[in-house]
């Protein structure tokens, strides 16, 4: 059964460019793929303005969920996705309910390391580090 | 070039185990099928992921640098979209590393503040470097920059030693040819 609605914000994935997969409607948002697009701030900005007012609407009782599995960023992907995590920290300081899941592969150090950084500066997300074997 | 040419340059390549080079100009297509060619070569060739993904790391980084910023342009200064911009990138290997190098036209005035940008990175430690990263990752971008301000920090979290690089005077008392090596 679909969760798709007309609300949701869904990119396919590109050669340079990860697949946006954000079900407003189910309350899941996932970023999957590799991420170095030509103008990042772009990219994301749009994803970033959405997301937040999505947020605004939700109350305390909504749960979210967030899976992001990349696994490879850029430079200014990384600085974009910061902004992305700000946004869901501080709807998750406002009493929201979010559960980032943070996938990478066991042996990527750096991808490991921004995951413990984004921990540190976002504590309100519900952190998991997802080491995936292979 | 006859074919007796071609396999001296040939041979050179492999010598100097050039594994990649390109000279010409550079769009989001163009570094993204580069970027397929270096990933099959490593995924062949060598067998440990983290180099593996330092390598590809600094070759995005580098190739992206060439299509935002040479001087040598086909697009607009003000575009952000479909620019092309023209440059060289090599990876190769010496020592038992590898190592990226690239190279493209800037104007001359601009070399002092690549200067100054790019000269503290070389003392820097690996920890003086990820704290440098950190501080960039929550402060505004800088002014002229089409990306975060990070990808030299990113080149020299990836290397294993000091970044290296060079202005050669170019073609145009106005241009410089600007050289980055990075060895991983």
């Amino acid at each position: 059964m679909s969760t798709e609605t007309s609300d949701d914000l869904l990119i396919a994935a590109s050669s340079s460019s990860p697949e946006v997969d954000f079900r407003f409607g189910a309350r899941t948002l996932s970023l999957k793929g590799e991420s170095y697009p030509e103008n990042a701030a772009a990219f994301y900005g749009d994803i970033i303005t959405r997301t937040r007012a999505w947020l605004g609407t939700l109350g305390a009782h909504d749960g979210v969920t967030v899976d992001i599995a990349l696994t490879y960023f850029n430079s200014s992907s990384t600085k974009m996705l910061f902004g992305l995590f700000d946004a869901l920290n501080e709807a998750a300081e406002g009493g929201i309910k979010i559960v980032l899941n943070w996938r990478h592969d066991v042996d990527d150090d750096t991808i490991q390391e921004f995951g413990a950084e984004l921990h540190d500066e976002f504590p309100a997300l519900d952190f998991h580090d997802i080491a995936i074997d292979g | 070039m006859n074919y007796a040419e071609y396999q001296d340059f040939s041979a050179v390549v492999a010598k100097r185990h050039v594994v990649f080079y390109y000279f010409g100009y550079f769009s989001q297509n163009i570094v993204s099928a580069m970027a397929e060619a270096v990933r099959l070569h490593l995924e062949k060739a060598e067998p440990v992921a983290s180099t593996r993904r330092k390598i590809f790391s600094c070759f995005v980084e580098m190739a992206q640098n060439i299509t935002h910023y040479s001087a040598s342009a086909l697009t607009a200064a003000e575009q952000r979209e479909s620019q092309l911009r023209q440059g060289s990138v090599c990876i190769g290997m010496e020592n038992d590393h590898y190592y990226l190098l690239c190279a493209n036209p800037v104007a001359a005035e601009n070399v002092e503040a690549l200067r100054e940008k790019l000269e503290p990175l070389r003392t820097m430690t690996l920890d003086d470097i990820k704290r440098a990263y950190r501080e960039m990752l929550r402060a505004e971008s800088p002014d002229g920059s089409k990306g975060a301000g990070l990808g030299f920090l990113t080149v020299a979290r990836d290397a294993s030693g000091p970044l290296e690089f060079e202005f050669v005077p170019g073609a145009t008392p106005d241009t410089v040819t600007f050289y980055v090596k990075a060895t991983i």
